[in-house]
């Protein structure tokens, strides 16, 4: 249980984030302010606010509990698997994205390739983050209830209301601004815990050493780099092949939470800098969630379950009023997850589904509202099915599973999409669908054709693959756009005048 | 053959020294990027707005940590 102080550390930064959400509201007056931030921010906000929304608690926990058994080879996930796709971002792809002026990523394809794959796209990414919601909205329950002794409803209705206000009130604005100050407070909730449990583990030189200590099992504990046929789920080849050319290249660049923040920076340059300086803080992670894993071993070895290892130090080391500041940072990385899907799966909707397919010319204010209703109903929906978590332990898995079978694919369509102006609608529609199709199939026989734990990335890499391969097929024998029609759109072929009958909004 | 069972000869410092490759492939193509598309969007350009360096940067750093680690 927490302190007196610890409780007043916690209820401050609660009361302190929705009172800086509902300033920035102010400045929300048409669906652009809500959507985009008015193409307003600086690089180093979305920077930040990258950084926040990619890490959550669960990253804490779980990260600390993958070093504990496997060792630092879990921090390629955010090296390897972050910093070379948000340079590609940063360079390649974040540019035609912010100058072809779109507020999606599905709008991207739509514009692309056709409104098939806009539509698969988007109701993807909505369902796989409407699912997330009542996940995040859970553990926030479950964090809590031990801690400050509430009642998980009370828990999810609190953290509902906090967040769902200056979301729905403040937009992406107040949503980033937010990050800011959760993304400062998770930074120093975390390196409390690791600078603290380094002086008990006796420094870094202590912590090696009573690691090397404990046999042939932990030889491999310091090496990122793991053989390619170890039994843990990281080795080097599913490293290269799944995460790094894969998945963290999906994931920084397809990501509508990821990439929305980018297209709402105040110009290409901002756009760009903001992905180099997410990059920068983004290498401080694994120190904060990894290291934490090995002090835990190194004092308390032998634990059956590594995702206590984190808990177990705070519980352990930290003395009242650092426990509030950590339990706050905690706290920050679930709400800033929550914030950033509210708002772009209510982007995702309005501009993907409802402005698309729904209503087209309706005015401004009208997406505004649209906006917020859909920001409102995916509040209630997460918290409506939160509990479903505790009826089905393994959700979360199941949402990640679901979301890697999409991830290759919907890579693959992006990336034969901007670079290879022969790629067809068609190619794209098969593409996608058949992706998905074949990272479903991989998962369900993963135990007759795979040797690894959680073969993962082997399946995005495949499925990345059999994008690509239907894609290119598919497109070989079908017509592709007139060049006019992909001006701006693909790689080589510059926007035409928006006078011209071919530019892309005729 | 899903499992890159034919990798499996590669070593471990051969293996390392192909993520090293690959920050070095990615510092290279950066110092390919032209002068315009770096200060793209910038009205008065100084020193500190190039990407060029913030991306130099960044992979020295992670170049480093494989290198340790």
């Amino acid at each position: 249980m927490l302190s007196g102080i610890d409780y007043f550390v916690v209820i401050a930064y609660m009361v302190g984030i929705l009172v800086l959400g509902l300033y920035f509201a102010r400045f929300v007056r048409s669906a652009d302010d809500f959507f985009l931030s008015g193409k307003s921010l600086p690089f180093w906000v979305i920077g930040m606010s990258i950084v926040a929304t990619d890490i959550s608690a669960m990253d804490f926990v779980g990260v600390a509990g993958q070093s504990y058994r496997f060792g630092v080879s879990v921090g390629n996930f955010d090296w390897l698997g972050s910093i070379p796709a948000m340079l590609l971002a940063a360079f390649i792809f974040i540019p035609y994205f912010w100058k072809a002026g779109v507020y999606t990523i599905p709008e991207y394809l739509g514009h692309r390739y056709n409104d098939g794959v806009r539509a698969v796209a988007s109701l993807t990414w909505i369902i796989f983050f409407a699912l997330d919601v009542g996940v995040l909205f859970w553990a926030t329950a479950v964090m809590l209830e031990p801690l400050m002794g509430w009642d998980p409803w009370f828990s999810i209705i609190v953290t509902a209301i906090v967040v769902g206000l200056y979301t729905f009130l403040g937009g992406l604005t107040a949503e980033v601004m937010n990050d800011v100050v959760q993304m400062i407070v998770m930074f120093v909730g975390g390196a409390t815990v690791v600078v603290v449990g380094l002086y008990h583990a006796g420094g870094w030189g202590g912590l090696t050493d009573k690691i090397a200590a404990m046999g042939e099992a932990y030889r491999n504990h310091f090496e990122l780099v793991q053989p390619a046929d170890t039994k843990t789920p990281f080795p080097w080849t599913g490293i290269l092949f799944g995460l790094t050319l894969v998945m963290s290249n999906a994931y920084m660049i397809g990501n509508q939470a990821i990439v929305q923040r980018c297209l709402a920076a105040r110009s290409v340059w901002h756009a760009k800098a903001s992905m180099l300086c997410g990059a920068f803080f983004k290498m401080f992670i694994p120190m904060l969630v990894m290291f934490p894993g090995l002090i835990a071993l190194a004092m308390y070895p032998g634990m059956e379950d590594g995702d206590q290892a984190f808990p177990t130090l705070v519980k352990n080391l930290l003395p009242p009023g650092l426990r509030g500041l950590l339990f706050a940072g905690l706290l920050a990385g679930l709400m800033s997850t929550i914030d950033s899907i509210l708002n772009s799966t209510a982007t995702l909707w309005t501009k993907d589904v409802y402005q698309r397919f729904i209503r087209k010319d309706a005015s401004d204010h009208h997406y505004l509202v649209v906006g917020r209703l859909a920001t409102v109903i995916l509040l209630i929906f997460g918290v409506i099915t939160a509990p479903l978590s505790k009826l089905f332990p393994g959700i979360y898995v199941a949402i990640q599973t679901f979301l890697s079978f999409f991830q290759g694919p919907a890579f693959s369509v992006l990336l034969l999409g901007m670079f290879w102006r022969r790629a067809t609608q068609w190619g794209g529609l098969v593409g996608l669908v058949g992706g998905i199709s074949v990272a479903v199939l991989l998962f369900i026989f993963k135990g007759r054709l795979f040797t690894i734990e959680a073969p993962f990335l082997y399946i995005s890499w495949w499925s990345f693959l059999a994008g690509v391969l239907l894609n290119v097929v598919v497109s070989m024998v079908t017509r592709p756009h007139p060049n006019g029609r992909l001006a701006g759109l693909v790689y080589g072929l510059p926007k035409v005048p928006q006078n011209s009958c071919e530019a892309v909004v005729c | 053959m899903l499992n890159f069972d034919w990798l499996t000869w590669v070593s471990l410092p051969a293996a390392k020294g192909v993520f090293l490759a690959l920050f070095v492939i990615s510092g290279l193509l950066v110092l390919l990027i032209p002068k315009r598309s770096i200060y793209e969007g910038v009205e008065n350009p100084r020193w500190w707005h190039n990407l060029k360096l913030w991306a130099l940067g960044v992979l020295a750093i992670i170049f480093t940590i494989y290198v340790i680690f």
